[in-house]
């Protein structure tokens, strides 16, 4: 090979075939050579070329530029680099990168080698790096080590406030660098808030590459800003209308309850208006029965017809009308409360002493106070009702009433009353050892007008938990079958019927 | 001996107020009988009266509003009410206008009869 480096043909042949335009001109700036490439950027062929400068192909100015230039190099024996625009004679144009030096021939003159290398590719991927850095909406920088910026796109000067100016780069990134201290050197990503265009805050992801072997020197970092602030708007609008929604749906559950609360207090109105006529139209004609009865027995007294039973069981009766009566009236009664505090232990003692006269004998009561002589607020005549209800449903499940006994009676019926405060909450608990209540039973026992007793009007376990609501409170039922039933109001230990009143009227 | 009274019995009600009259009779008591509120006052003003028992709704006027007129006319009128429900506000009313006691319909007729042997006394 190195023997055929020795023959001028072959090397003239490899320089034909360099990718690079090589000529080589004289003291008087006349070509003594061009290879291939060059003749062809030119549109000469070689023996066009030789003997002829500058001047005969190029337009004046340009080749006035050249000679310049060339005589530089040559006097002065420095090398030149320079980009400049070969045009034609055809017309063409081409941006070229040229490299000019000095060489000291062998025939012992002075002459200029320069090479031309084709920048149209790379000027062609230089605009379109640019014409992408002009448009897209991501502020792209390059910064080097040394914080200085080599590159930086028309929106990353925007994000700077200014024209661009280094001043103005150094505080974007000294307030980037306040945000993550490790900015630009570590590739990183995180978001900050920077002046926008007119001074507008925008909201930005930071993405920094990290400083990167780039072939210079000096290393450097990419950095991109993306301005997040209209999608943190849209999050916040979908935020916000996620929250209206929410509001939206409490206002519709709250309505919905208003309105059933209307359609409830619609109905109770009714039935207590209805009650009411029917109470005062039935109690009537059960006074007249009473007083007739009253008098039968008086008239009949003595005269050994009877009929003493047959009065009894009317009078029995009319007792039983009346306290049916009394429960629906109870129940669908609206009026107010009429609280006042009292000594709830002192008052349960004396219903509790007055109920346990008339429970059979069987039932044993307890009573467990606990409220050591607190007062607390409570309507006595309501209470007086729950509370007999209470005991009375207690009873009847262990032993029955004395006209219907329980099927079952319990051996040792327990009555158990007791009163205690458990987290701000009043209590007033009756517990019995009956036979409890059968789970579909327990499930339904709230609702006005079920009963599973003949003689039930089925309104005694609602009128008790009304009267706990009415109070602000609450009712409890706990049963287990086969062990008995607790029956707890909680009332508050504070006034808050009044608040409840629409709740419950 | 307890003395006779002359008892006046208010009820819209015929059955109650006759069978009560019937009642007082057994006692014999005498006993004017009126059926709405408007007769009350008219039997109050025509009769010398003991005792009155009313009843509290009734048409035309009520027991309470016949009996405040009648409180008018006559201080010392003795008048006890029957009312089938608690009316709070005519009864307080009936209370405060000085009536002896309300009894609750159907009426225990010992307690009521135990109240006409305690007027009578």
């Amino acid at each position: 090979m190195a023997d055929r480096l020795t023959d001028s043909k072959v090397l003239l042949s490899i320089l034909d075939n360099l990718p690079t335009s090589i000529f080589v001109k004289d003291e008087d700036l006349k070509f003594v050579y061009s290879n291939a490439l060059h003749c062809h950027m030119i549109g000469k062929s070689e023996a066009e070329l030789l003997g002829k400068c500058d001047f005969d192909f190029y337009p004046d100015a340009d080749a006035a530029g050249f000679a310049t230039h060339d005589t530089d190099v040559i006097d002065r024996g420095e090398e030149s680099i320079s980009e400049e625009m070969a045009r034609r004679e055809d017309g063409m144009c081409m941006p070229v990168l040229t490299r000019k030096a000095r060489l000291a021939g062998p025939d012992g003159k002075v002459y200029l080698i320069g090479t031309n290398s084709d920048l149209t590719d790379i000027r062609k991927r230089e605009n379109q790096y640019k014409a992408l850095s002009e448009t897209v909406p991501v502020a792209v920088a390059q910064i080097d080590e040394s914080l200085e910026i080599s590159f930086a796109n028309p929106l990353f000067n925007a994000y700077c406030g200014g024209d661009g100016s280094e001043m103005d780069h150094s505080r974007l990134i000294t307030k980037l660098q306040e945000v993550n201290p490790g900015f630009p050197g570590q590739p990183c990503k995180f978001e900050a808030v920077v002046q926008g265009l007119g001074n507008q805050p925008r909201t930005v992801i930071v993405v920094s590459s990290g400083w990167l072997e780039l072939g210079d020197t000096i290393r450097s970092a990419t950095v991109s800003l993306i301005d997040i602030s209209q999608m943190s708007e849209l999050q916040r609008i979908n935020e916000e209308v996620s929250r209206l929604n929410r509001e939206l749906a409490a206002n519709m559950r709250k309505l919905s309850d208003a309105q059933d609360e209307l359609i409830k207090k619609g109905r109770m109105e009714q039935l207590g208006q209805l009650t009411a006529t029917v109470a005062h139209e039935l109690r009537n004609p059960l006074g007249a029965v009473r007083t007739s009865a009253f008098l039968l027995e008086r008239k009949l007294k003595g005269k050994g017809l009877g009929v003493e039973a047959q009065i009894e069981r009317i009078n029995k009766g009319i007792v039983r009308c009346d306290n049916i009566i009394t429960q629906l009236l109870d129940f669908s009664r609206s009026k107010q409360l009429h609280c006042q505090p009292g000594d709830l232990d002192e008052w349960l003692t004396s219903i509790v002493e007055e109920e346990a006269k008339k429970l059979p004998a069987i039932v044993e009561v307890e009573l467990l106070l606990g409220l050591s002589g607190q007062t607390f607020p409570f309507d006595p005549a309501r209470m007086q009702r729950a509370v007999i209800n209470m005991i009375s449903n207690a009873v009847e499940a262990m032993v029955g009433t004395p006209d219907q006994p329980a099927a079952k009676p319990t051996a040792i019926p327990k009555l158990m009353i007791s009163t205690f405060v458990k987290q701000g909450h009043v209590s007033v608990r009756v517990v019995d050892n009956g036979p409890g209540i059968p789970p579909d039973v327990l499930k339904r026992i709230r609702e006005p007008l079920f009963t599973t007793k003949s003689f039930g009007t089925g309104l005694g376990v609602p009128a008790i938990e009304q009267i706990a609501v009415q109070h602000g409170g609450r009712l409890d039922i706990r049963s287990e079958v086969g062990a008995g039933s607790v029956f707890t109001m909680w009332l508050p230990t504070e006034a808050k019927q009044a608040a409840a009143e629409t709740r419950a009227a | 001996m307890s003395k006779k009274l002359n008892i006046l019995v208010v009820d819209d009600d015929a059955a109650n107020a006759d069978s009560l009259a019937e009642l007082f009779e057994l006692d014999n008591h005498r006993v004017i009988v009126a059926y709405d509120g408007q007769q009350a006052v008219e039997a109050f003003s025509m009769n010398k009266v003991d005792v009155g028992f009313f009843d509290v709704m009734m048409p035309n006027k009520n027991g309470v509003e016949s009996f405040m007129e009648i409180k008018a006319m006559n201080p010392d009128a003795r008048v006890y009410f029957m009312t089938g429900f608690s009316a709070d506000d005519l009864l307080d009313m009936a209370i405060k206008g000085g009536a002896m006691g309300v009894f609750s319909k159907p009426v225990d007729l010992v307690r009521l009869l135990k109240t006409v042997e305690r007027e009578a006394a």
